[in-house]
């Protein structure tokens, strides 16, 4: 049987080189499609991934808990009460210090000059650092310190809209959680430049506590920011953090796919965009695979029938057709994996630049050049699909063979 | 008036580690009009000298004359044209173009040349009729026996009034009965529109038919015999 | 001319003599024609509404300001030329849709909430043409007129500030000097946009009114003009430039959302990448159906070479078979595009990813966009460079010597 077998295969080989050029070009449809899945998930992947983490290290981080609702509204009283010993006790309980309490307010700042209506975040500078990357994006003066008080930190560009540096002072004015007016001068004392537009222009971040005062939160915040070890760790960190939060209040927590569904969609959207220019590819290697298959079975049908006569099974023709097709399929599969990871390390030494990059990656905060990584899941994924999909469509002539009658198969032109 | 005269042609071929020589300086003259029968064993040859006298292949010296014209010099496109306008063709087996039903390949070549729908038709009726085809004009070469297909090879051949008509073991692969139907077809094409015949052939039904028999042996000529003498 | 009839006959026959070949790679050919144009419908679609939409946003496919304005967009930095001589040249210069608008930042309280936003001082009148606002999707009403001194603001603004029609919002800016202006408005309508960002973005009033408020008598931010094709904005970009004085800026849509304007250059580049993507996978199958054709009638071609057929008349005989393949699956594939596309003119709901397609600057619904152009241009490549893959084996087929052919066996 071993040996039926192996006789097989190596008729299988021979016939394959009976037309090179015919093989070659089969081989190449393969290959091309194959180098371009290879490169293009890479590049997704990688894509994706950058979003991802570029989109949720300023802020948003891996996962909050907040009030319920307030993740839809982002009303001032949804509040999350004795914020700060919620996270103090997440953070024993977790035994991680990437825990970090917010409060958010709406407010109007005004310089000497200017006024721009701004979003205003509470934070625990001791904690913020190790869920946010602003504190490490501040390019002029500093970032708060345990114990500041009457000092904010604001984005760059707002900065150059209110006209304001550091040392300047700059009024709040707002409402507090009851209502009340509010209204604070605070110290500017470090400018941050996170890259994103919209947080530059329009945010600030002052110490928790006198937040608390100015906008008499009385103890409540508005977010508590979890970081778990990477974005694959999260979900589990978050079923965590769901079993330790007090049943009594009205708390969840959510993870980044929910705090920004844009950044999910936008990926999602994507993939399925990508999902059918991919299918359509791999069908139309399919197809070039069938009818290279089918030819050849036609072409041999004398063949065939000669041999069937000498007593060879039908099953064992259809065995010998789907052999040769996976050894083009095998061909395929590494040439254009391995042509494919070559090109993708190309471009993630040199990084990949298209034009119109620069802008459309401002929108998804990826930077205008790419280095696309290869990995095991972009590398076989494609040369996989599209192995099956060839094999998928040798069915056809394999089974063929078997209606096929070996007298008339011999009489055949 | 001689239709083909070929100079000390001279033709080798390497095969393996040999050398064939399939012309050895060989030197013939048909007139206009004759019917002539190359006879050689295998490999002796003759499918060689037809194909130097039709222009299909290329001596490695020597000359080639057809009608008064040297050929061996000239390039591809002149030499399919002289093929076109000159020379009619039968060769052993797959004489037909297989999508062609029998009218259009025996027009094939008349469409070539250029010549008008309604001179073609009446020209490959008759011809079909006269090699008893009437009735199979429409007919494909896969739907025709083996005899039908020569008979529409040859009148291809001979329908657009070549100088020359050349054929290569015409029937090799047809049993007894219709070769020498076939033969006697040739022999009446060439009393009625006398065009020349030359014929290669191993068949001897076929060899004692014809006028002339010229017997070849490792590309030479060794007996030149005039059979209507006899 | 018979010698061509021939070869088309030839041509033809010859294709349809392996049925199940032909008919595979029609199949082929009518997928990938298919997918070139249906994918291509679909981006442009997307581009279209997003572009429209974000020139909405603007709105005002190409704008003037203060040179300031761009860097520092308050009321400090507004047009020098006063309001009404404004009115008085562009109206004159005979424009269809044009509007001049005090645009500022501006806080926005209800009792329970504050947010941040873009207040405008409009004449609705003229606003009405340049769609900024969709007059009939407004709930309540719009503005009156540039007097109008109530507001009118998005429906997810109204819904997080938790206020709504007829109750009474404070808005809080800035004069000239930096002094806070603030009033109470009334709401008298909420608008809605087909993304949730200008909804919650952009609060309108009367431009007198906001005039007045911020002190600055008969002037405004900015005028904008709108043509009729924005992918040709330059003439319109000319006209203005000529109408409006040196020192002030004048942008075009491109400028003033540099995301959109690339998105344009980067998704027409996308669609010839990917027309040529398709056909490069299709032009593997196209040679080797061809190289497969001509290997099997090896014999007849040489008969055909010995008969005195010219070799380029091979040549020719092929590329037009190839020819046919192309136009046939061409046909196809047009056909099915067509057919796909039709049905779904009235918009394709992607709302189930709406959030990420908010991310991309789109809205939730796509509505595919058949250009000519990209149909000529799916076509065009695929029988230009189609029938280029196919010289190679036309080529071949044409240089067999007539012997050597005429002896082949398989």
């Amino acid at each position: 049987m071993l040996a039926g077998q192996s006789v097989i295969a190596r008729l299988a080989w021979r016939n394959l080189w009976r037309q090179p050029r015919r093989t070659w070009l089969t081989t190449g449809a393969m290959v091309f499609s194959n180098i371009l899945l290879v490169f293009m998930m890479s590049l997704q992947f990688g894509m994706y991934a950058l979003m991802i983490d570029n989109s949720l290290k300023p802020l948003t981080g891996h996962m909050q808990v907040q009030a319920r609702g307030y993740v839809d509204d982002q009303k001032m009283r949804q509040t999350v009460p004795d914020i700060q010993q919620l996270a103090n006790k997440l953070r024993r309980q977790l035994g991680i210090d990437s825990v970090a309490a917010r409060a958010q307010a709406y407010v109007l700042a005004s310089s000497e000059d200017r006024s721009y209506g701004i979003s205003v975040l509470g934070v625990q500078p001791d904690f913020e650092i190790r869920v946010s990357s602003i504190p490490g994006l501040v390019s002029e003066g500093r970032f708060l310190e345990p114990g500041d008080v009457d000092k904010i930190v604001i984005g760059k560009l707002l900065a150059r809209n209110l006209k304001v540096g550091i040392g300047d002072s700059l009024t709040l004015l707002g409402s507090g959680l009851d209502g009340s007016f509010a209204a604070t001068v605070m110290q500017v004392v470090g400018l941050f430049d996170s890259g994103i537009a919209e947080l530059d222009r329009s945010f600030a971040e002052m110490p928790f506590k006198q937040f608390q005062e100015v906008f008499s939160m009385r103890g409540a915040g508005h977010e508590i920011v979890i970081n778990a070890a990477n974005v694959d760790a999260a979900p589990a960190l978050r079923s965590r953090v769901a079993a330790a939060l007090p049943a009594a209040e009205d708390l969840q927590v959510i993870g980044w796919d929910r705090l920004q569904p844009g950044l999910k969609q936008a990926i999602q959207a994507d993939l399925s965009s990508s999902f059918f220019m991919y299918t359509v590819l791999v069908i139309l290697v399919a197809f070039s695979v069938l009818n290279t298959q089918l030819m050849s079975v036609l072409e041999r049908t004398r063949e065939f029938g000669i041999v069937m006569a000498l007593g060879l099974r039908p099953g064992r023709l259809g065995r010998l057709v789907m052999l040769e097709t996976a050894f083009i399929g095998l061909m395929g599969a590494a040439i254009g994996a391995a042509c494919g990871a070559l090109c993708t390390l190309y471009f993630s030494v040199n990084g990949l630049t298209i034009p119109g990059m620069a802008e459309m990656g401002a929108q998804f905060n990826i930077p205008a050049q790419i280095h696309p990584q290869v990995s095991l899941l972009s590398l076989c994924a494609g040369p996989c699909t599209v192995f099956l999909f060839s094999l998928l469509a040798a069915v056809y002539p394999a089974l063929r063979l078997r209606w096929l009658h070996p007298v008339e198969a011999m009489r055949a032109a | 008036m001689t239709a083909v005269r070929c100079v000390e042609l001279c033709k080798t071929y390497r095969q393996g580690e040999q050398d064939i020589k399939a012309l050895d300086h060989l030197s013939v003259d048909i007139a206009a009009g004759e019917f002539v029968c190359l006879s050689a064993p295998s490999g002796g040859g003759k499918t060689t000298l037809l194909n130097a006298i039709g222009g299909l292949e290329e001596p490695d010296s020597g000359e080639v004359w057809i009608a008064g014209k040297r050929i061996d010099t000239l390039g591809k496109g002149a030499l399919a044209n002289l093929r076109l306008q000159q020379i009619g063709f039968v060769f052993q087996a797959y004489n037909l173009i297989p999508v062609l039903s029998a009218r259009e390949n025996v027009e094939f070549v008349m469409q070539l040349q250029g010549i008008a729908a309604a001179e073609r038709h009446e020209k490959s009726t008759a011809l079909l009729q006269q090699v008893g085809l009437a009735g199979l004009e429409d007919r494909r070469p896969a739907q025709m026996s083996g005899g039908q297909q020569q008979r529409v090879a040859v009148a291809r051949a001979v329908v657009s009034g070549p100088a020359l008509v050349l054929a290569d073991e015409p029937t090799a692969n047809l049993d007894s009965k219709t070769a020498e139907g076939l033969i006697d077809l040739f022999t009446d094409l060439n009393n009625i529109y006398a065009t020349t015949f030359v014929i290669a052939t191993h068949d001897p039904r076929v060899m004692a038919q014809v006028p002339r028999l010229i017997k070849m042996l490792d590309g030479r000529i060794v007996d030149d015999i005039d059979q209507r003498a006899s | 001319m018979l010698r061509l009839r021939i070869l088309f006959m030839l041509a033809w026959r010859n294709l349809w003599r392996n049925k199940r070949r032909t008919l595979i790679m029609l199949a082929a050919i009518g997928i990938g024609v298919w997918a070139m144009i249906f994918m291509t419908a679909l981006t442009q679609g997307m581009v279209d509404k997003m572009v429209r939409d974000g020139i909405t946003a603007l709105p005002g496919e190409v704008q003037v300001h203060n040179p300031d304005y761009l860097d520092d967009p308050t009321v400090a930095n507004l047009l020098p030329t006063a309001d009404s001589e404004l009115q008085r040249r562009f109206g004159a210069a005979g424009f269809n849709q044009w509007a001049t608008r005090l645009r500022v930042p501006a806080v926005i309280s209800s009792e329970r909430e504050s947010r941040g936003v873009t207040l405008l001082g409009i004449d609705p009148a003229r606003e009405r043409q340049l769609g900024f606002v969709d007059y009939a999707r407004v709930q309540g009403r719009f503005l009156y007129n540039a007097e109008d001194d109530a507001i009118v603001i998005g429906r997810a603004l109204a819904a997080t500030l938790e206020t709504g029609i007829g109750k009474r919002v404070v808005i809080m800016s800035q004069d000239p000097q930096n002094n806070i202006a603030d009033r109470g408005f009334r709401v008298v309508g909420l608008f809605r946009a087909d993304l949730e960002s200008l909804e919650k973005t952009f609060v309108f009033t009367g431009k007198k009114t906001l005039q007045s408020l911020l002190k600055v008598g008969n002037h405004v931010s900015e005028i904008a003009v709108t043509g009729n094709e924005y992918r040709n904005v330059d003439p319109l970009y000319d006209k203005v430039r000529r109408l409006v004085d040196e020192q002030v800026v004048v942008s075009r849509w491109t400028e003033l959302n540099p995301y959109l304007g690339s998105m344009l250059k980067v998704m027409d580049g996308f669609v010839l990448v990917w027309v040529i993507v398709i056909f490069l996978a299709l032009s593997f199958g196209l040679v080797n159906t061809l190289v497969m054709a001509v290997f099997e009638r090896v014999r007849e071609i040489g008969l055909m070479l010995a008969l005195g057929m010219k070799p380029s008349n091979i040549l020719g005989q092929i590329m037009i078979e190839s020819m046919f393949l192309l136009i046939f699956g061409l046909l196809i594939g047009n056909l099915l595009a067509v057919a796909s596309i039709a049905p779904l003119r009235g918009g394709i709901d992607v709302s189930v990813v709406a959030k990420g397609m908010a991310m991309m600057g789109s809205a939730p619904v796509l509505y595919p966009l058949l250009r000519i152009q990209d149909v000529l241009l799916a076509n065009a490549v695929v029988l230009i460079l189609g029938l280029l893959a196919s010289l190679s084996p036309a080529w071949r087929a044409a240089r067999y010597e007539p012997i050597k052919a005429l002896r082949k066996v398989d």
